[in-house]
């Protein structure tokens, strides 16, 4: 009697402390799939000063599109990781083609006419119009992305953590780090890189602007399609899923700063995070509210992220 | 080498150049002089395509370049080094080098040996080695200068074009940058030069156009112009 009594509270606090840690690694997580997206708008803002605002749509057609794809190499008697692992470049071919179209379409008239709100309208439309396209193909229900990994949690110091999960944040990684060593090293990225610091500049070193534009959009739109194939094995794939995640990424790129490439994995962190514990401790109806008071506070305190350098231009 | 005739270019519904035409033939530095606004940075340019030119011919080796897109202009051989420096200021000194080689490496133009092209940049300009890993963005005025010509230069160019190279530098600057461009010329680049102070560029040069409100008002061989009565009253005294 007495003894149960002392243990209680110790067990008390070590079951929350479990839980709190759980909650830190579905927020981490998260957190990094709204990182990946945000830095695909950092890519676009960064040379062309415009965002893709279609960018969950990029994100749902590549998860559906690498739905297809691993669904017909089961098919033909793969195993599901092979099938996963051999679908990747394919998803990725589709989002680099993707983001093109959406340049070609929604962002060079806007940008050749100076047109300050045509390029915000367009992609949102083209946003519709692939959202449209996906619920015709794929239909309005959700649907089950075979996973690639285990489904098995792995029991880490009482803290379980699925394998998909430690995926995402090692994929995320290492998107962010290609796009960063390319820039560093490669005389192609410097051209992205002088491109985003002055456009005339960059033709007068014979650099074809208007191409590196386009292929920014190519790559943010592959960054979201591999958004959409980390996180769809852990969540529902659907013609939907891709708007609300958009739509906080963007709110992760503003409170990150669209100029800093740190910002955006610290800003999805604290976003992801944020909204785990709150849907936890408090009521998963005001999971999203915190993140977006942070929003709101960074816009008024410090309008260019908290990591940002240059102001953001009004849009 | 360069031949732009009856060039007429402007701004929107806003002309600047009423058909301006000039000369720069090979191996040759020609300088275009004139008072704020008469249209020298405007001429320039529109030579390399950052703004489309209303009509008019600018002849790049025969070839009508009037019109083209900044970065096929380039491809074929022509740097400009722009007003204001415009150096890419998030990227060190050497990467900015390299991305004035650009069309080399990327096999636009013969590659030839950018390394030793690179080498000899920072012979020719001892600051710019001291601070090759730096930023460019954290430069000093007179260092992004030197920065500004060295990656037009590193296009290994048929043609330079150089605007307002002494712009905003102290005295003993200007004196180093006037200096680069005499052995710039020693080393038979076709150069055109845009300047502020006409007299040191008059000094430098073959031959000389006067640009006044948008329009030639003169043009001679530089040691001709230098003696002009006009062109002294109207540039040289004031200016130097």
């Amino acid at each position: 009697m007495d003894l149960s009594l002392r243990g209680f509270p110790l067990v008390r606090v070590f079951t929350t402390m479990q839980n709190f840690f759980q909650i830190l690694v579905s927020g981490i997580s998260v957190g990094m799939i709204y990182g990946v997206i945000a830095f695909g708008y950092q890519l676009t803002f960064a040379t062309s000063k415009t965002l893709n605002f279609g960018q969950g749509e990029a994100l749902t057609l590549g998860a559906l599109v690498g739905l297809t794809v691993v669904n017909f190499l089961i098919g033909m008697k793969l195993g599901t990781f092979a099938a996963y692992l051999l679908a990747l470049p394919l998803v990725f071919a589709f989002g680099l083609a993707q983001g093109s179209v959406v340049e070609w379409l929604g962002v060079r008239q806007a940008m050749k006419t100076k047109s300050e709100a045509g390029w915000i309208m367009a992609t949102i439309a083209l946003g519709i119009i692939f959202k449209n396209l996906a619920e015709n193909i794929w239909g309005k229900d959700p649907l089950k992305f075979p996973s690639p990994l285990s489904e098995n949690p792995l029991t880490i110091m009482g803290v379980n953590i699925r394998p998909m999960e430690i995926a995402i944040v090692l994929g995320a990684l290492a998107m962010m780090l290609a796009v960063e060593l390319f820039n560093r090293r490669s005389i192609y990225g410097k051209a992205v890189v002088a491109t985003s610091n002055d456009r005339d500049a960059a033709g007068l070193m014979g650099i074809n602007t208007s191409l590196v534009i386009t292929f920014s959009y190519a790559l943010s739109s592959l960054s979201a399609a591999l958004a959409g194939v980390l996180v769809a094995p852990i969540t529902l794939t659907g013609a939907s899923m891709g708007a609300a995640l958009g739509l906080k990424a963007f709110a992760v790129a503003i409170i990150g700063g669209l100029s800093s490439g740190m910002g955006v994995v610290v800003g999805g962190l604290i976003l992801g995070i944020t909204e785990s514990l709150t849907g936890f401790y408090i009521d998963t109806g005001y999971k999203d509210v915190p993140g977006l008071i942070l929003l709101l506070l960074v816009l008024s305190l410090k309008p260019a992220g908290l990591f940002g350098k240059a102001a953001i231009k009004k849009v | 080498m360069l031949k732009v005739q009856n060039l007429v270019a402007g701004y929107g519904k806003v002309k600047v150049l009423h058909a301006v035409s000039i000369h720069v033939p090979k191996g040759q530095l020609v300088t275009l002089i004139g008072s704020n606004g008469a249209g020298k940075t405007t001429t320039l340019r529109a030579i390399s395509g950052m703004i489309k030119p209303e009509s008019g011919e600018i002849l790049l080796n025969g070839t009508n370049i009037a019109g083209m897109p900044s970065h096929e202009i380039t491809r074929l051989g022509m740097a400009h080094s722009p007003e204001g420096r415009r150096v890419f200021p998030t990227l060190p000194v050497t990467d900015n080098l390299l991305l004035g080689a650009f069309p080399r490496l990327t096999g636009a133009r013969p590659k030839g040996d950018v390394d030793t092209d690179l080498n000899r940049m920072f012979e020719l300009f001892p600051r710019l080695k001291e601070r090759k890993d730096q930023l460019a963005g954290t430069l000093s005025g007179g260092e992004q200068q030197m920065l500004a010509m060295a990656r037009a230069l590193m296009l290994q160019p048929e043609v330079l074009l150089l605007d307002e190279p002494s712009m905003g530098l102290a005295p003993r600057l200007v004196e180093e940058v006037f200096a680069t461009i005499a052995r710039l010329k020693t080393a038979k680049i076709t150069m055109l030069l845009v300047e502020q102070f006409a007299a040191a560029a008059l000094d430098v040069a073959d031959f000389g156009y006067v640009l006044e409100n948008g329009r030639l008002a003169g043009s001679g061989p530089a040691e001709k112009l230098k003696n002009d009565p006009a062109v002294r009253a109207a540039y040289l005294g004031a200016s130097h």
